[in-house]
């Protein structure tokens, strides 16, 4: 049996087989067992047979054969016979399979491409009556030939123009489209076609606009877009295409749908970015006169981006290569009637019409200098003189706004001092009215009533333009407008509208960067000024200042004058008697402007950590001991906001002044003999005990290495510190110091104590613990010390399941059991000082693992549990899954529903406004975890948003958010029956006390209103 | 709505519309500056969970008892970000509606109960006398007036005095409640109050 025959008889039911055969022919050819000839001559009795099928099977044989053969194994006249023998039969199936596969071979040459192209046009004139595959298959050969054959198609002229369009006309398959328009694009862009214009734009324009949606399942992954963007191509590729294109797609911009507008506008854009200056320009005010329409009166937002876009790119095109400022040039005449609408609309500028025309500008002003330029010239005298006439400021506002917009435009093609823009021979046009928009508009910012704040603040942003744009006003006129930016900051009446003085700030900011010496010279003396010596009574204008300094210190030297300055103004200060809230306020400038340096970097670190921990922590000490004045310094608030510096700075010294800190932490760098540390010492006074918290932040910003006081080799171990700590806690009364030192005991816990010694610790914690048990009247300090210092186990995962399911057992304690509950809260909650920039130990997987282990036993236990301890189960609930992570929540859904529902019954108002929480979120998540519960659930909520007696403002709240989360996540069956209930028990939270409430309510009610009518379009 | 009927409206400016904040008695300035507070970490104004949520002292707490009535404001706020049939901009920004010209009147201002009766009149002004479409504008404010209010509010909305060449013709209409119950029977008419509606929905997350 011949290798053909057994093909034919293989293939249909094993291809895979099938091919092997030809390979094996292929084999023998190449080791030339048989010859090519043998091989045609075998397909003999085939080829011609009356069946169809088996002629294609012949024929793809061959073609197969041929296409395992290495690409030098036939020669020319080889490769021509086989060629001629192909296109003769080339409407059997499997020969445009060899052909492709026979031009890929290096010595396929002109002609054969001419013959193989010839007899494709000759065969094929029925292609759009032969099936998708078919014709996908003849198109491929096509394009082949296309590339690797281009010139020998090209040679035919005319003729491969008429006939490749006749060939594709009529495609409809987008896979077919696809390579139907990237094979004319190349006719259309390298063929001569001055002749066949129309007939080549008529065989893709017919396509516009695209409305192909691919089938739901995409097996081609073809998209609409990839379409459009090839025929985009196509239709942009040539200028002889310009007078068919435009007129077309002008009339195709009336569509109703945006859709096609948006497609029309990107096909415009193109056409201008391709087409010849002089094609364009011809219609380049046609174009202007419809595309307006889409701006002036806009519809739809992106509608009218895309037109901007359009005009932008033909502005660009038609100033391409010319630095002319001619009046008769492309751009001079595209602009003309542009700048005329323009001005025009202007005359009216409040109205609707008005308000595009500075984008307009702005897009068209960016598009090259010439025409800003142009537009300048045309636009800046007349809106000049509408200002002067305007009767209102109303219009001066709306003008102003136009003349910013130009500005914009004016910074991106004249760059900024920092920001140069690529240099242009012609002089910026703004120059000659550079005196006039100066004082126009320091007038508008100066010499207007201050409480028209709107228009003041489109004037600052006229001025501060002004400013930025590169070589424009003088240094002496931007100092001018740093002083009114000053002033405004400064003397502006502060009551409600601080809108003006945001900006005012902001410019400064900006100036600051690239005017910092005009800001060192003029605002900040004229600021520093402004902060009293003392602390005023009843008046808060300091922080307005203040926040200024801040934020201007962008640059090293003006942070450390300020950082110095305000060191000297708070030596003042204190002196003075006075509310502690000024000082306060400095030391939080201090703050902020340090946060804002890399202090690790900084060369100034060693003068801070001097001046403001070593300085400020030793006055803080010797007035404790009354060997220096009280001051505000002294005061616990006063003494967390210098513990948060004092932490920052200490966190980037080196290891070397890290270790000294951290061997005073309890001394506070007092000389000996002044200051005796408050541990190991019994009836300390409160002023001392209070420097425990600067204790704290210094033990907060050494790293975790670092021996602390008393616990270094000489002094003793973590553990005795620790156990003084507690000592110390249990018998602490004041909140501030109590939390503290019960914050010391759990970050020493989590971040000192070395992992061998976590067991002993918990040791002494279950001591505690089983203490707790065992005696009814233990303090509730008690309680706190158990779970700070359970919290630094936990966060660590250590001993991690002994020390929760201990904490567990604490719920159904009748004396402590309340305060335990709350204390899950703690657990997981996040702390400053016990955090991962201190150096904390904190394991990714602590909230999961707490979630997993408490979980399941609180849903055992409140099972079992009295009614009377029952809340406490629910409580230590909530207060685990405020600080689970939302996806952890998510696994355990069946076991939690039902206890958030009966927390929704407790009384305590944070319990519930925190269950709320988790309800809004899993319902957000997973509104089918809900639906089961939707009963209970909408007449609970119903009743935390109601009586505003028994709920705080917080749970009525949540409760209405809560409830708008169902619409349109649940099923409507699923909320159908209650949507009365809730329309109508929501009539009377419309009428909450507070106004937060009853806007929550409003939504709510639309929401369910609105919930079953069908989605409009 | 084939034809636009008034293509170039005057339009004031958001910034400029009456809102709460632009009202203010200060109270939100006194609370510390927005900057600083970036010092401070948000876990610092965690409460300690061991205090009983009765006692904590923060100013949530005694914010509760203080009553904040339903003022002109607020109803400025339900109606004005209503969109106009014709126009995507609000009937605030068109000045359709004006915070002078909404009036909240007590029924019976000597008893002085807690929730007393209230008559609101809304006063629309069209923004051309002749805007046939001045009825569906004002059958929006009613719609969402009566969804966003209690009860004891009777709603009254009218056509302002002299801005509308058939004001008194409209106002009958807007007033006949069953003219009303009628006109929201009909879908394509509930189809535009109901665009109308939608941008008051999403200003509040």
């Amino acid at each position: 049996m011949s290798d053909v025959q057994r093909y034919l008889l293989t293939v249909g039911p094993d291809r895979g087989k099938a091919l092997d055969i030809a390979q094996d022919t292929a084999k023998r050819l190449e080791s030339q067992q048989t010859s090519l000839i043998e091989v045609v001559q075998s397909l003999g009795e085939f080829i011609n047979d009356e069946d169809a099928t088996i002629r294609a099977r012949t024929i793809d044989y061959l073609s197969q054969v041929v296409g395992q053969l290495p690409p030098t194994f036939l020669s020319r006249q080889q490769i021509q016979v086989l060629c001629q023998f192909l296109c003769d039969r080339i409407e059997d199936g499997g020969a445009i399979g060899g052909l492709r596969k026979l031009q890929g071979l290096g010595r396929f040459n002109q002609e054969m491409a001419i013959t193989t192209f010839r007899a494709l046009l000759e065969h094929f004139q029925d292609l759009q009556l032969r099936p998708q595959a078919q014709r996908l298959q003849i198109l491929e050969l096509l394009n082949d030939l296309m590339s690797k054959h281009r010139n020998a198609l090209k040679d035919l002229g005319d003729q491969s123009v008429v006939g490749i369009t006749d060939l594709v006309s009529g495609e409809k398959d987008p896979r077919n489209l696809m390579i139907v328009f990237s094979v004319l694009k190349v006719v259309m862009v390298e063929w001569e076609i001055s002749g066949h214009a129309e007939t080549l734009f008529d065989s893709v324009f017919c396509y516009f606009p695209i409305t192909f949606r691919p089938p739901p399942d995409d097996p081609y992954g073809i998209t609409a877009q990839d379409l459009k963007s090839r025929l985009r191509d196509c239709i942009a590729a040539s200028s002889y295409f310009a007078p068919y294109a435009f007129p077309q797609l002008i009339d195709k911009l009336d569509s109703t749908s945006p859709n096609v507008k948006k497609d029309v506008l990107q096909t415009i854009s193109a056409c201008a970015r391709t087409y010849s200056i002089s094609t364009l320009s011809s219609y380049s005010v046609t174009l202007w006169d419809s595309i307006k329409f889409e701006i002036l009166n806009v519809q739809e937002e992106d509608l009218a981006e895309e037109a901007l876009v359009s005009l932008q790119a033909i502005a660009i095109r038609l100033s391409q290569g010319t630095e002319s400022t001619d009046l008769k040039t492309p751009i001079a005449r595209f602009l003309r009637p542009i700048t005329k609408e323009c001005n025009g609309q202007l005359r009216e500028p409040q109205h609707k019409q008005a308000k595009p025309v500075g984008q307009i500008l702005s897009a068209l002003g960016i598009a090259s200098p010439v025409a800003f330029f142009l537009i300048v010239k045309a636009v800046i005298p007349p809106l000049n003189t509408l200002y002067q006439d305007a009767d209102g400021i109303g219009k001066q506002r709306a003008l102003l706004e136009v003349l910013v917009q130009l500005l914009d435009s004016a910074i991106a093609v004249y760059g900024t001092p920092s920001i140069p823009a690529p240099t242009s021979t012609i002089e910026n046009p703004l120059v000659p009215f550079k005196d006039r928009l100066f004082e126009l508009s320091s007038q508008a910012l100066m010499s207007t009533a201050a409480d028209e704040v709107s228009f003041r603040v489109v004037a600052l942003k006229a001025l501060l333009k002004l400013c930025l744009l590169r070589k424009y006003l003088q240094n002496n006129e931007i100092g001018m407008a740093v002083q009114y930016f000053d002033e405004i900051v400064l003397l502006e009446d502060p009551s409600g509208k601080d809108d003006l003085k945001k900006e005012a700030i902001q410019a400064l900011v900006e100036l600051s960067k690239i005017k910092p010496d005009l800001i060192m010279n003029i605002t900040f003396p004229a600021f520093m000024a402004k902060l009293p010596y003392s602390s005023p009574a009843n008046n808060q204008d300091y922080l307005i200042t203040l926040e200024g300094l801040a934020q201007l210190s962008v640059e090293r030297f003006v942070s450390d004058t300020l950082i110095r300055r305000l060191l000297n103004r708070l030596d003042a200060v204190l002196q003075n008697d006075g509310s502690s809230a000024y000082p306060q306020a400095i030391l939080s400038t201090l703050h902020y402007v340090l946060s804002q340096r890399d202090l690790p970097q900084d060369p100034n670190l060693q003068s801070y950590h001097e001046k403001l921990v070593v300085g400020l922590i030793n006055r803080v000490v010797l007035a404790s001991i009354g060997q220096n004045p009280m001051t505000a310094l002294n005061e616990d608030t006063t003494l967390e906001i210098l513990g948060r510096i004092a932490t920052m700075i200490i966190r980037a010294l080196d290891e070397h002044k890290q270790k000294s800190v951290a061997l005073q932490v309890y001394s506070l760098f007092a000389e000996e003999g002044t200051f005796i540390p408050v541990p190991f010492r019994k009836d300390t006074p409160r002023l001392q005990r209070s420097t425990m918290i600067l204790s704290t932040s210094l033990m907060a910003g050494v790293g975790k290495s670092m021996a602390l006081q008393y616990t270094d080799v000489d002094n003793g171990s973590i553990q005795r510190l620790l156990a003084e700590l507690v000592r110390l806690a249990l018998a602490e009364s004041v909140p501030p110091i109590r939390r503290t030192i019960l914050r010391q005991i759990g970050l020493i816990t989590n971040k000192f104590l070395p992992a061998q010694e976590t067991k002993d610790v918990f040791d002494y914690l279950r001591n505690l613990i089983s203490g707790l048990q065992e005696t009814t009247t233990l303090s509730d300090n008690a309680v706190r010390v158990v779970f700070w210092e359970a919290k630094g186990l936990v966060l660590r995962l250590a001993q991690i399941e002994e020390v929760l399911s201990r904490l567990l057992w604490l719920l159904s304690d009748h004396s402590c059991g309340v305060a335990s509950a709350r204390g899950f809260g703690l657990l997981l909650a996040p702390d400053e000082i016990i955090s991962k920039e201190n150096g904390a130990n904190i394991r990714l997987l602590a909230k999961q693992k707490v979630f997993n282990i408490c979980i399941p036993i609180i849903a055992k236990d409140f099972r079992n549990a009295e009614t009377s301890i029952k809340p406490n189960y629910l409580i230590a609930l909530s207060g685990i899954l405020k600080y689970t992570p939302t996806e952890v929540i998510m696994q355990e859904l069946d076991i939690l529903l039902p206890l958030l529902l009966q927390s929704l019954d407790l009384e305590d108002s944070d319990v519930k406004a925190a269950t709320i929480q988790s309800l809004s979120i899993i319902s957000q998540e997973s509104p089918k975890a809900v639906e089961g519960h939707m009963g209970s659930l909408v007449s609970r909520l119903l009743k935390a948003a109601s009586d505003p007696k028994t709920n705080s403002t917080s749970v009525r709240h949540n409760a209405l958010r809560c409830l708008r989360v169902f619409p349109g996540r649940v099923k409507d069956s699923t909320l159908l029956p209650y949507k009365n209930t809730v329309v109508r028990g929501l009539l009377g939270v419309l009428d909450d006390p507070k106004r937060g409430v009853r806007k929550e309510a409003v939504e709510c009610r639309a929401a369910w209103i609105n919930m079953d009518e069908p989605q409009s379009e | 709505m084939s034809e636009v009927l008034n293509a170039n409206p005057t339009i004031r400016n958001a910034s400029d519309l009456p809102s709460r904040r632009r009202q203010g008695n200060g109270q939100s300035s006194k609370t510390p500056s927005g900057l600083f507070a970036t010092t401070v970490p948000s876990s610092a104004y965690i409460p300690d969970p061991f205090l009983p949520p009765s006692s904590d002292s923060d100013e949530s707490s005694g914010d509760d008892d203080s009553v904040e009535p339903i003022d002109e404001q607020e109803i400025y706020d339900l109606i004005s970000p209503i969109s106009d049939p014709e126009h995507p901009l609000t009937l605030g920004s068109l000045s359709v509606v004006n915070l002078p010209d909404i009036h909240l009147t007590p029924t019976f201002p000597e008893k002085g109960s807690a929730s007393p009766l209230t008559t609101l009149t809304v006063l629309i002004t069209p923004t051309i006398t002749h805007c046939s479409l001045a009825t569906v504008i004002g059958l929006g404010v009613r719609v969402r007036l009566e969804q966003a209010l209690p009860p004891r509010f009777r709603v009254d909305v009218r056509i302002k005095e002299g801005t509308h060449s058939t004001a008194e013709q409209v106002n009958r209409q807007l007033g006949d409640k069953e003219r009303v119950a009628a006109a929201l029977e009909n879908g394509t008419l509930l189809g535009v109050l109901r665009k109308m509606l939608e941008g008051c929905e999403n200003l509040e997350t």
